[in-house]
């Protein structure tokens, strides 16, 4: 079944993409399903003897040169194919879609490292975080619902993770407490907030249904928080890195300039393997803080991929 | 979370056990026991104290990954754990063909003659997975939510 954008949805993607061509482009896109990317595991498995097996079956290319954990099955697949092959039970690969791969790539984790994924489920980041930690250093990676921590668990173990600890907490609630402590504070923070979800619209098209301008400003809210709260936990010079996968300025340019003009940060420039663009500086008739225009915003008709934005920020001075 | 470190002495016999087993000299994990006598392992650089002091603040659900079962009377890894010793498994190795594998893969027990006790099963290159042999089949033990559910073709 073919969704449509509900009019004020459209009409404010058409905001953002006013040129013609480009909505058009964006509108076509996102009724197509996405490409077949997954990541090597390389906690259990090299990725040269990876890409040898796969190839035996799938015609699997390695679109990005710096990032050869990425692969992209460039073929069409049955059903759950993807899913059922031994590489995938024995935890070799993780399916994930490219542009939710973005966030850990901003962060750059280093082994030794203590981190705090705050919002980890269903682990996709979390299981990528640890790979390029190569089981060192700690994550913290939390969630609420029970429900949710059971799945990020079992992807964990299926992906060979042994450096993190699984919390369960409401976000505010465990930075609160682990700011007033003696904990050590975290030398990087992710937090890829609850959205509205207007980025995955070609993976998951109920979304085109559920999509309510009352749950933006609902979110946006809860997102300012969640930052807040965050770099409080955070050490002098450390990093977090922001993340949704909607395209509501409200939930990303207005976050990041709330985190401007509330704390001690800068946002950093991002270099990243997809074709991405500039933060806007103003939307609704608010003006953002002008260096917003270094947050990333991915489009799905520039990449072939899911919608995304990624906005990392170095913490200058403590936060207490 | 009730923590439940593993003292030096209770993880130098289960690497005892696990080396009379497996081969496995070395568990460079910081080692704890859970409820149902499950060994988690973590590999974080997070101090004991300070992990005590995490569950003081927040619901602690889980620390590391799962790697051994203590509940029978062998110490049996489990089947992810398979992977992360795969270098250092020397002992109870059994080759498989596809076709079994096929088989194991959707939980199936297999026919194959073995001496009694846990064996590790091998496919290729790779460690496909954990059972108990009682000479005359090999129990599989792939955890339900990992057994696939397509039709061998």
């Amino acid at each position: 079944m073919r969704y449509e954008m509900k009019p004020l949805f459209k009409q404010r993607m058409e905001t953002l993409l006013p040129d013609k061509e480009d909505f058009e482009k964006y509108n076509k896109i996102i009724h197509i399903g996405p490409e077949s990317f997954i990541r090597c595991n390389t906690i259990k498995i090299p990725i040269e003897k990876l890409l040898s097996k796969l190839k035996k079956k799938w015609n699997v290319v390695q679109p990005f040169s710096n990032y050869p954990e990425i692969m992209l099955v460039n073929q069409n697949l049955e059903p759950g194919e993807l899913g059922n092959s031994l590489e995938h039970t024995l935890g070799y690969y993780y399916i994930q879609e490219i542009s939710s791969m973005l966030p850990p790539l901003a962060l750059d984790p280093k082994p030794n490292e203590l981190i705090l994924d705050l919002c980890a489920s269903p682990g996709s980041k979390t299981s990528q975080i640890a790979m390029y930690m190569q089981n060192q250093g700690t994550i913290i990676a939390n969630d609420l619902n029970i429900g949710r921590i059971k799945i990020l668990s079992t992807n964990l173990e299926k992906c060979g993770v042994t450096n993190a600890i699984i919390t369960r907490k409401d976000a505010i609630g465990l930075c609160a407490s682990l700011s007033k402590s003696t904990f050590p504070k975290f030398d990087k923070i992710l937090v890829d907030a609850p959205c509205s979800g207007e980025g995955t619209l070609r993976s998951s098209p109920k979304t085109f249904l559920m999509w309510n301008p009352k749950l933006i400003k609902k979110f946006s809210r809860q997102q300012k928080t969640f930052v807040a709260f965050a770099l409080k936990c955070l050490k002098k010079g450390g990093t977090l890195v922001y993340s949704t996968c909607t395209h509501a300025p409200e939930e990303n340019e207005e976050v990041v300039d709330f985190a401007l003009k509330n704390f001690p940060v800068k946002i950093e420039k991002i270099s990243l393997p997809l074709k991405t663009r500039q933060g806007i500086t103003s939307w609704n008739n608010k003006s953002y803080h002008n260096d917003v225009k270094h947050s990333c915003r991915i489009y799905p008709q520039d990449n072939n991929s899911e919608g995304f934005f990624v906005a990392k920020m170095t913490l200058l001075e403590e936060v207490k | 979370m009730k923590l439940h470190f593993l003292k030096s002495k209770e993880k130098r016999n289960l690497i005892e056990e696990l080396e009379k087993i497996y081969g496995i000299t070395e568990l460079p994990y910081l080692l704890l026991e859970t409820g149902k006598q499950k060994i988690r392992g973590f590999s974080g650089h997070l101090s004991k104290e300070e992990i005590v002091q995490l569950t003081r603040l927040t619901n602690v659900e889980i620390i590391g990954a799962y790697l051994i079962n203590k509940k029978d009377e062998e110490a049996r890894i489990s089947f992810d754990a398979i992977q992360l010793f795969k270098e250092k498994i020397t002992k109870n190795i059994i080759e498989i063909n596809n076709q079994q594998l096929q088989l194991w893969l959707r939980g199936y027990d297999l026919e194959i003659r073995a001496p009694r006790g846990i064996i590790i099963l091998k496919h290729q290159e790779d460690f496909v997975g954990i059972g108990k042999s009682n000479t005359e089949k090999i129990f599989n033990y792939v955890p339900k939510e990992r057994k696939l559910k397509t039709k061998i073709s």
